[in-house]
């Protein structure tokens, strides 16, 4: 069977010296001064998995932790700075069901929008309008501009949407966790409808019952790695641990900063570091493929 | 089953990197595929105008005819300028500056306005400056709507059959506004500078092309500019792109004020050399506007 996702150690490098804020005195002054400082980072390193049609994958990690960037990158939304990626199949990328629309147009019109952002054929998202609109089920308003819909309606169109686009693969950044308790349950059949095609299914999310739920293979992301693969239950336990010890570490620290034994300046990095250690012993938990 | 046999598949490593002429090809495939979305990001961005305001749509027509008129009471009134006609002689000139001056700036916040949308939906980005731009003709076409009633009703004694060459003028504005758009969207993404800077400079470039003045008319006028610039800073002038685009609608539209500047010859053809020279010049400005931003595209996500 061929695979559905491979990368191999893929990387993506962020530069610093262009962010969001930067002006052209700012990136002057940084030509001026060279040496001062990490010119950029690693947000992903050394990323290699393969996921095989059917499969079913729960990334987790703490925020920073590179998820998003994973996500993105196979979404073809970031180019990897090292290695190489492969993707076999239609890849829906509205990862984020809402960041495709238009406050203006009505849930029909950004139904059609979406379709075109994503490439899909208009005559195809004629087709598939009907179901998509009965499966978000906000009535009347699906006409109306979308500024007038309120945030549970804005969830159920884009997840509607999301998922009748018959992608291969589906990439999803935490966004199961919206709708009524109604829709969820129509959701939760959804993508069991679309793991059951035999397709590909990533998803991110903060809620580890979702991830032993909808997931049968999980990732333990740390500061752009992989720290563990394998079965979700196990992965999430391993997570939490990690979480408890970061936990530990923090209130730790904040105490020996109130005791006056550190300078302030140095939090930060205490707080968000764990020692080398465990990433190893972790690696070595890993389940053998 | 092969999954891989009908199913499109995607390589992407770091090694890669497209030839400029590669970089045209999907520039030009992706505005020519994308023709829906393009509509469809087009009627958002007119609903939009017109849901914040009371007039709504009224607007379209309005707003040429109140700058026209801004300026018509500076210029008539407060600075005595008598050129005949004079409603005419501005609204030439001023109509299809600001149809470019709003489509670049419209253009330059393109991409960066989408910052969301770049980063969760794999798309074409140039899509977004080409629609910017796209959504503005659809502008302009309410204000040449306008000139030409005001020509047929208030000034008969200017309309020649040489208003046939409107569209090859706008066309080659368009492309060289396309080009220009495609590179100040792409750079903005990376120095926000730009977007500051560019309503300046587009407001200097206006004073320095013939807009509310024409070369060789009105002797006093002019000759009060080239005596501030000398023969240097005239030639430098008439080399502005604005230059040739401007002065080719007014000779087409509005024709020539005469040297004393009290009476006018009708609508004339359009100074060929010149305009085709722009055109060119244009056409070699959308090629590079289009590799600059296709070989910066990848970077989008990233910076924003």
């Amino acid at each position: 069977m061929t695979f559905a996702i491979q990368t191999h150690d893929l990387g993506v490098r962020y530069s610093l010296r262009f962010t969001k804020k930067t002006s052209i005195r700012r990136s002057f002054s940084g030509m001026f001064r060279r040496s001062g400082g990490e010119r950029s980072f690693w947000a992903l390193r050394e990323v290699s998995f393969r996921l095989d049609p059917g499969e079913s994958l729960g990334l987790i990690g703490p925020n920073g932790a590179g998820k998003s960037t994973l996500l993105q990158t196979l979404a073809g939304i970031i180019m990897p700075s090292e290695g190489v990626v492969e993707v076999n199949g239609h890849v829906s990328t509205l990862l984020h069901l809402q960041a495709g629309f238009d406050q203006e147009l009505s849930g029909r019109g950004n139904i059609m929008l979406a379709g075109a952002l994503m490439g899909i054929d208009h005559r195809v998202m004629e087709e598939r309008e009907e179901s998509i609109v009965t499966f978000a089920d906000i009535g009347a308003f699906i006409d109306a501009p979308l500024r007038t819909y309120s945030s549970g309606m804005r969830a159920k169109l884009g997840f509607s949407i999301a998922t009748a686009v018959d992608p291969d693969i589906l990439l999803l950044d935490e966004v199961l966790q919206t709708g009524d308790e109604a829709f969820r349950e129509k959701s939760h059949q959804r993508i069991g409808e679309v793991l059951a095609a035999a397709k590909a299914v990533v998803l991110v999310s903060h809620d580890m019952s979702w991830i032993t739920e909808f997931a049968n293979r999980a990732i333990l992301m740390e500061r752009g790695r992989i720290v563990a693969d394998g079965k979700p239950d196990e992965v999430v336990a391993l997570h939490m641990e990690h979480s408890e010890r970061r936990k530990m570490m923090r209130s730790e620290a904040l105490a020996e900063m109130k005791s006056g034994r550190r300078r302030p300046g140095r939090r930060k990095e205490i707080a968000t570091d764990l020692p080398d250690r465990t990433m190893v012993s972790a690696r070595r938990e890993r389940p053998g493929p | 089953m092969d999954i891989a046999s009908e199913a499109p598949a995607s390589f992407r490593s770091s090694a890669h990197r497209p030839s400029s002429a590669s970089l045209l090809k999907d520039a030009f495939r992706e505005v020519i595929g994308r023709q829906r979305l393009i509509r469809y990001l087009i009627s958002a961005d007119i609903r939009r105008r017109g849901s914040d305001t009371i007039l709504g749509n009224v607007w379209w027509v309005l707003d040429p005819l109140l700058q026209m008129g801004v300026y018509l009471i500076l210029l008539s009134v407060i600075l005595q300028r008598s050129t005949p006609d004079f409603a005419l002689f501005l609204f030439s000139a001023i109509l299809p500056w600001k149809w470019f001056a709003s489509s670049i700036t419209d253009a330059v916040s393109s991409v960066v306005r989408q910052e969301r949308l770049i980063k969760q939906v794999q798309f074409p980005k140039i899509v977004l400056p080409v629609s910017a731009i796209a959504s503005e003709l659809i502008n302009l076409s309410f204000g040449a709507a306008i000139v030409l009633v005001m020509m047929v009703l208030f000034f008969p004694a200017h309309a020649t059959v040489n208003v046939a060459w409107l569209p090859v003028i706008a066309l080659v504005q368009f492309m060289f506004t396309l080009g220009l758009a495609l590179i100040v969207a792409a750079v903005n993404v990376f120095y926000r500078d730009v977007g500051i800077l560019s309503g300046h400079l587009i407001r200097l470039w206006f004073f320095l092309s013939p807009s509310l003045w024409a070369f060789d008319s009105a002797a006093g006028r002019f000759g009060a500019i080239e005596d501030a610039l000398g023969e240097v800073g005239v030639s430098l002038l008439r080399l502005n792109p604005f230059a040739i685009l401007l002065t080719a609608y007014r000779d087409v539209i509005y024709g020539r004020v005469n040297a004393a500047g009290d009476g006018f010859t009708p609508g004339q053809p359009p100074d060929l050399v010149a305009l085709g020279a722009l055109g060119f010049f244009s056409l070699g400005l959308v090629v590079i506007g289009a590799i600059i931003f296709k070989r910066v595209e990848p970077a989008f996500a990233k910076v924003l």
